[in-house]
């Protein structure tokens, strides 16, 4: 499953940030847009580093759906920095 | 006592079979030990009320916290490092080894055991690394600092 929502929260000593939730979703739009000039990109690095495009693509392609459910959480005495991938 | 565990024993009083033997065949007759994280004991439906089976069920997140304290990372008051990342990601992760050109593999090697990590890319096989991540599932590392220093690091999968 492709990841949808980012949330994304960043609190500092000074100041505080409301939770974002990002759709992540509508990304999609413009890499569909941009996916010709994309593979050509991609297939060029692919081929000049001898490797092979299909699996490079399968490769970044079960990086992306396995990433919902990933969970980050760093928070110090005054500063935390929350990142969630639905 | 139950008759095989009987006939154990007049087998190792009869001198047919000695101790460690017998010890053994006893420990071979014992019950499964009691159901531990990530596996559950029960019936299952529709089997016929007889007998249990044990269902052993795939950790899905591997999760890393880290406590420290000042001394440790430089920052004022403790600092908490809470990470949870999807299994799946580990398996699409480690695949990416095989994106790494051939020639690419000996420079890395070399590099690796300069640094004293004595691994071979070329050896690493898919089914080695699922294999290693399905028991990654059973591990859990419980790090401690010494007295004065409150870090800890724990990783175990969930």
């Amino acid at each position: 499953m492709t990841p949808n929502i980012a949330v994304l929260q960043i609190e500092g000593p000074h100041f505080h940030m409301p939770r974002l939730w990002l759709p992540i979703f509508l990304l999609w739009i413009p890499l569909i847009l941009l996916s010709p000039f994309l593979f050509l990109v991609i297939f060029g690095l692919c081929l000049a580093g001898r490797v092979s495009p299909w699996r490079a693509i399968a490769v970044f392609w079960a990086i992306v759906c396995s990433l919902p459910g990933t969970h980050v959480r760093v928070s110090t005495q005054n500063s935390q920095v929350l990142v969630r991938i639905l | 006592m139950n008759e095989n565990r009987r006939q154990i024993l007049e087998m190792l009083a009869a001198g047919k079979i000695t101790a460690d033997e017998a010890e053994r065949l006893i420990s071979a007759l014992e019950p499964e030990p009691a159901a531990t994280v990530g596996e559950f004991s029960g019936r299952i439906a529709g089997s016929n009320g007889g007998k249990e089976a044990t269902v052993k069920t795939r950790a899905k997140y591997l999760r890393v916290l880290v406590e420290a304290d000042e001394t440790m990372t430089g920052i004022k008051g403790p600092t908490t490092v809470n990470v949870r990342v999807p299994m799946q990601l580990l398996r699409a992760g480690v695949r990416l080894a095989s994106l790494i050109p051939a020639q690419a593999h000996q420079q890395l090697d070399e590099a690796l055991s300069r640094h004293g990590v004595p691994l071979t890319l070329s050896q690493i096989k898919p089914e080695n690394l699922e294999e290693l991540i399905d028991h990654l599932e059973d591990l859990t590392v419980d790090v401690d600092s010494k007295e004065g220093n409150a870090t800890k690091v724990r990783v175990f999968c969930e």
